[in-house]
């Protein structure tokens, strides 16, 4: 039997139709066509499915579909600043190149996403103790932890220019 | 040169949608009416099915379509690309009555949901009569073992042994002053791509199949797959767009390719196959594990007077690239560092354990990672510094690489001398100097902790020329508009391929980056491709659009010609814009010497290039640091300076990504990674990401990568070399050398496991280690 899951994905409320044994992962891949989250390994050891939900990272492949009801879930298609701009982070991944062959690079956004919501100013191991639940096979992480440097400068800069 | 888009790290064509999660890859792709499939496994790795039933998994409702090997095309085939070529083996079917490994395919089922394939799965019954599995090479080697495979030369060798020999090695011993011989043992990392293998199979109304698929090789798939199931080659569509990594094993078809295809033919109904990640460790390929027997002779000058060695690799059930592993992984051993005699042999041979395939470093991974260990351990008995004596027997300009081609500049030597400034060798060495003042100190307080640096080299080639006949092909069309369109067949693994193709049309066609396209991933549409592999993209492809850019470029300028009034030869294209060389006020834009004339909708300018590569390496010194706790027995890499000679750089971030990834899996595979076959039985053991170790970011040290452009090659676009491979082989080697210095024990296999470390150091009466032990 499907329940009928209220759940707020990227902004929009939305309704998932889904069964109760289905992962938040395949009902987000699968029933909502949002298929930049990544399957890497469906038990919880690549965080190539992180999303956020409620404002922390999750592995979705561990939270059931049925437990996000009333959720407000953020996958990376929802991370854009705005339509037509990229976040930050989106931009740094690229110009620095912590993006390879891509399949992790939609978890690692968002967990890094979620490390700079806590943490806006974190140190080096700080960023590499927040994304170690997130296997990269193609960068040596050494890009991406310079990414996301580059990404909280430039957040605080903009903090900075935005404080009264 | 002055460059205006090569040597730039622009923005890569692939990024955007990678970083906004609307990059397609295989398993994004769905259709209506879409099945789900899923492989029944065997559980033993060796055994003839006796009898096997899917009655019970048809009736189930919801299951379309079921598979045994009573029910599909006995056809033997090869499982991999290039299958005229001597790499590969023809020995595999798409399902057999025997099973040759643990976790072997058996059967197949597509069902309407996942969930029901899976039930349908477990339905299927399999009687088997087991045989008796032959885990080791030594148990395959026995002359009373069973024969694994009815093909093949016997004796379950994958290949009659490979010989290679040149000079006299028994003069050449003779003559040393210094003879040392060691056994090397290799473990057996895997891959471990992020995205698991997944294909989406559909057949249309006329008998065409498309397949969507992650693979670097779509050409071959498609080449397979219409040779086992019987159909012209228009008939088979390869759709690869992006794909979550390979690293040469998705070279491989994996069963999983034919089962999709044909449960979609039975079932009339598109059908997806996913394997888990369970699976994808299972059924995927390893780097070849096996045994390096080394001896070396050397004069008291350091100089090499004799090389002979025997190479033995584990090639798992089936053969896969084992025949081209251990013919590059064998010949590698002729240079890198000079010797006139050398004898060589390798041999390969099945197993009953899961299949070794192609793997970054293809077989010169294990190799070098003897040799530059053997190479340290003769630099301390010979009292010579270990990089002084690698300089001194560095291979250079004029010598044969192991291809039997000359090699061009001084790569390996650059890189060595280059490292050696950068880290401040020998200085920095334990063994060389007096520790640093800071760090003697530290160790007064901490005698705990021990610190060592060591240096591994390399040389690899890019493409697999003269092993496989290689081509690469493109297609360039100009657009009335002025944008340029590139179609290749070239697959994007995630280096950045594409984005590099793209930069070399622009500069050599004097266009703006942006005003190329790059089209990619669609067997029907693209020129053929051999597959990305053997670091040979950039390089072969690279090198191809080129070719066809002056080929339409040319056409373009015979164009504009008419509009200048000018001769085509006297014209020049330069940001965009055509002018007369120098009257530079007699210019016109590309777009408007392509613009559509005379009442012509549009001028038909394709510019079409095949290269044929000749044979170029690039090289590589690697120089690490490493903290050895003796309590724990923990080996941590501090830092790596990576120093690479690799010709014309085409992206620096990209060949630095490359880099800094390829140290990564090195570090793993040195220190963590080891896919366990349990020796009672031949089951896999740590078939997950939990068990088997990969590095994660915070394992991973600082890395200070350093490119050198000292030896660019004739060959390659623009001077431009492979890098994709080099860096997996020098860090392994470099590791366990700097383990040497940091504790003395001189460590010949990989991984290197803590208990390993401690024990060793037990056994040398290491102090801090035996009092805590004893303790």
């Amino acid at each position: 039997m499907k329940h009928s899951v209220p759940v707020t994905i990227n902004g929009e409320a939305q309704e998932l139709s889904v069964e109760p044994y289905r992962s938040l992962l395949d009902a987000l891949r699968n029933e909502m066509g949002l298929t930049g989250t990544k399957k890497g390994c469906d038990v919880g050891d690549c965080g190539a499915c992180t999303v956020l939900m409620n404002g922390k990272p999750v592995n979705s492949c561990l939270v059931l579909a049925v437990e996000a009801k009333d959720a407000d879930i953020v996958t990376i298609e929802g991370i854009q600043s705005a339509p037509d701009r990229l976040h930050p982070l989106q931009e740094n991944m690229m110009k620095y190149g912590g993006s390879q062959c891509g399949f992790c690079t939609p978890g690692i956004i968002v967990m890094a996403k979620a490390l700079l919501d806590e943490h806006p100013d974190p140190t080096e191991e700080e960023i590499r103790f927040g994304i170690a639940g997130n296997i990269c096979r193609c960068t040596g992480y050494t890009k991406i932890v310079e990414a996301i440097q580059a990404t909280a400068r430039e957040l605080a800069v903009s903090r900075k220019d935005l404080a009264p | 040169m002055n460059m205006a888009v090569v040597g730039k790290s622009v923005k890569r064509l692939d990024t955007v949608g990678k970083v906004t999660g609307t990059a397609i890859y295989a398993g994004d792709v769905s259709l209506p009416g879409m099945l789900h499939a899923k492989i029944k496994r065997s559980t033993l790795a060796h055994a003839t099915i006796k009898r096997i039933d899917a009655g019970k998994a048809l009736k189930l409702p919801g299951v379309k379509a079921v598979l045994t090997h009573e029910n599909v095309p006995r056809v033997l085939h090869y499982g991999s690309p290039h299958p005229r070529s001597a790499s590969v083996t023809r020995d595999q079917y798409i399902l057999d009555s025997k099973v040759r490994y643990w976790g072997e395919g058996v059967a197949a089922v597509a069902a309407t949901s996942e969930e029901i394939a899976e039930e349908a799965r477990d339905l299927i019954e399999v009687e088997y009569e087991a045989l008796p599995a032959l885990l080791t090479v030594e148990e395959a080697l026995r002359p009373s073992a069973p024969l694994i495979h009815d093909t093949g030369p016997g004796g379950n060798l994958v290949l009659e042994p490979v010989i290679v020999s040149r000079g006299d090695v028994s003069r050449g011993f003779a003559e040393a002053d210094l003879i040392i011989e060691g056994d090397f043992k290799l473990g057996r990392p895997v891959p471990a791509y992020m995205e698991p293998n997944v294909c989406l199979c559909q057949w249309d109304g006329i008998g065409k199949l498309t397949v969507w698929i992650s693979t670097q090789t779509p050409f071959m798939v498609r080449g397979i797959l219409a040779e086992v199931l019987g159909l012209p080659l228009h008939n088979v569509r390869v759709l690869v767009n992006h794909m979550g990594g390979g690293f040469g094993a998705k070279q491989d078809l994996f069963q999983n390719e034919f089962l999709c295809a044909l449960l979609a033919k039975q079932a009339k109904r598109p059908v997806r196959m996913e394997l888990s990640r369970k699976e994808t460790f299972l059924s995927g390929r390893s780097r070849h594990s096996g045994r390096v027997w080394l001896k070396q002779g050397f004069k008291k000058d350091g100089t090499i007077t004799a090389r002979q060695a025997r190479v033995t690799f584990d090639s798992g059930a089936y053969g896969s690239h084992g025949p081209g592993v251990t013919a590059v992984g064998t010949a590698a051993l002729t240079s890198l560092y000079r010797c006139e005699n050398v004898h060589l042999e390798g041999r390969c041979v099945y197993t009953n354990t899961p299949i070794a395939g192609a793997f970054r470093g293809y077989g010169v991974v294990q190799t070098y990672y003897a040799l530059d260990i053997q190479m340290d351990e003769a630099a301390e008995r010979l009292c010579i510094d270990p990089a002084q004596l690698k300089l001194r027997n560095a291979v250079r300009e004029g010598d044969l690489a192991p291809s039997g081609h000359p090699i061009t500049g001084h790569g390996l030597e650059d890189c060595i001398r280059r490292g050696m400034d950068e880290v401040g060798w020998p200085q920095c060495r334990r063994q060389a100097a007096a520790p640093a003042a800071a760090q003697a100190q530290q160790e007064n307080i901490d005698r705990r902790l021990r610190y060592g640096w060591g240096i591994g080299c390399e040389m690899h080639g890019s493409s697999a020329y003269p092993g496989i006949k290689e081509q690469g092909n493109a297609i360039i069309k100009m657009n009335e508009d002025g944008t340029v369109t590139l179609l290749t067949g070239a697959t994007g693994l995630g280096t950045g391929t594409h984005t590099a193709l793209a930069q070399i049309v622009a500069e050599e066609m004097g266009v703006k980056f942006e005003d190329v396209a790059v089209v990619h991933g669609d067997t029907d549409v693209v020129p053929w491709d051999i597959g990305a592999f053997a670091s040979h993209t950039t390089f072969m492809v690279g090198r191809a659009a080129q070719m066809a850019a002056v080929e339409v470029k040319k056409q373009l300028l015979e164009r504009a010609a008419e509009r200048l009034e000018a001769a085509a030869d006297d014209l020049e294209i330069a940001g965009g814009m055509i002018s007369v060389k120098g009257v530079p006020n007699m210019a016109i834009g590309v777009r408007e010497a392509i613009a559509p004339r005379l009442g012509m909708p549009a001028a038909h300018l394709v510019g079409t290039a095949t290269y044929h590569p000749t044979k170029s390496y690039s090289f590589a010194a690697h120089f690490v640091q490493v903290k050895v706790d003796t309590q724990t027995g923990q080996i941590e890499v501090v830092q790596v300076v990576p120093v690479h000679e690799i010709g014309r750089v085409i992206h620096p971030v990209a060949a630095a990504g490359q880099i800094e990834g390829g140290i990564q899996q090195g570090i793993g595979h040195t220190l963590t990674e080891d896919y366990v076959i349990d020796p009672t039985d031949g089951r896999p053991l740590n078939s997950s990401f939990v068990d088997y170790k990969v590095p994660l970011s915070l394992d991973m040290p600082p890395i200070r990568t350093l490119i050198l452009e000292t030896a660019p090659s004739a060959g390659g676009p623009f001077g431009a070399k492979g890098v994709a491979e080099d860096p997996i082989i020098a860090i392994g080697p470099a590791i366990t050398n700097a383990v040497y210095d940091a504790i003395g024990v001189r460590f010949r296999h990989y991984p290197i496991t803590p208990e390993q470390v401690l024990i060793a150091l037990r056994d040398c009466g290491q102090s801090a280690a035996r009092d805590d032990l004893a303790a």
